[in-house]
């Protein structure tokens, strides 16, 4: 199953713009997208030391910034643009202490959204392992302030 | 009681800075002053803290990340702990954008209960409240109490 194609292309190659080098906190977290489909995403970012905890684990507000970026992919995927959204609420539980020395991945679905709020679950993992490390569920206000993201496109080299 | 065993709490005593070694804790600039005897938390706005680009806002995570540090330093301190307590639930409000600018962090422990304590944090900008944050803390019964 191709799940990218359900996006089409140029939205793929947007996100890739948008969560990509041009952007300093993705770029610093060296964010990089996995699969992306309509209204699911996959996100994943490496071990990092300066992000990291006393334990030498990447810090539970990476993990955080992480599944809360996810989850906007996978918003974008299922709105089928890159229309402005913003984080209302968020809840993160974590199951189990990230490892350290790991790289983290999170899985998105966007399960539902209203003409304004869009509804979101996922997990964070801890790398070379199937049990999530956290659950996230959220929701996000859709068409808020600001242009749509992609005006990036126009802004930037592609 | 020999004088060994006499020495061992000073050599336990918390380390206010220690607390804040982690390198996430640098990442995100966090700094602190005291005014009238209460502690302030702060973060200032860099471009790695950056959400939405065309907007100028914190990202949502690096807000949470930084209510999570300022309830776990809080937390830390009335207990008198010498390493952050972790988090096992946060929740997380956002009220109004986060525009680019220094962010003030007030600490409430909302209840120290014998399993679980929970710590809210309001995150202010320009004197407006921009998020609601609510954390709790599994406090095994090792630790429990002692918590003002």
């Amino acid at each position: 199953m191709n799940i990218t194609s359900n996006l089409g292309p140029e939205y793929t190659t947007m996100a890739k713009e948008f969560f990509g080098s041009h952007h300093p906190l993705f770029n610093s977290f060296g964010v990089e997208i996995g699969l992306v489909g309509k209204g699911q995403a996959e996100m994943s970012m490496p071990y990092s030391r300066s992000l990291s905890d006393c334990r030498g684990a990447l810090h539970r507000g990476a993990l955080v910034t992480l599944l809360d970026t996810t989850c906007g992919l996978a918003i974008f995927s299922a709105l089928g643009s890159l229309r402005p959204i913003a984080t209302i609420d968020l809840r993160v539980d974590f199951l189990r202490r990230i490892p350290s020395g790991t790289s983290l991945r999170a899985v998105v679905d966007c399960i539902g959204r209203t003409e304004m709020v869009a509804y979101v679950s996922g997990r964070g993992y801890a790398d070379g392992s199937d049990e999530p490390v956290a659950i996230v569920a959220g929701a996000f206000a859709i068409d808020t302030m600001g242009p749509s993201f992609d005006a990036m496109r126009s802004e930037e080299p592609a | 009681m020999n004088k060994q065993m006499m020495d061992i709490p000073e050599l336990f005593e918390p380390e206010v800075d220690s607390l804040l070694s982690e390198p996430f804790v640098d990442f995100l600039g966090f700094r602190e002053d005291v005014v009238n005897d209460e502690n302030r938390y702060m973060i200032d706005f860099r471009e790695e803290h950056l959400g939405n680009p065309l907007i100028r806002t914190f990202h949502g995570g690096i807000l949470a990340a930084f209510g999570e540090v300022v309830a776990a330093v809080h937390l830390a301190r009335q207990r008198g702990d010498a390493k952050l307590p972790e988090c096992a639930t946060m929740t997380f409000d956002y009220l109004r954008p986060a525009f680019a600018g220094t962010l003030y962090a007030i600490p409430n422990i909302v209840r120290a209960g014998r399993r679980i304590t929970t710590v809210s944090v309001q995150l202010r900008l320009d004197g407006k409240l921009v998020c609601i944050g609510r954390f709790l803390f599994p406090v095994g019964k090792k630790d429990a109490g002692g918590i003002a």
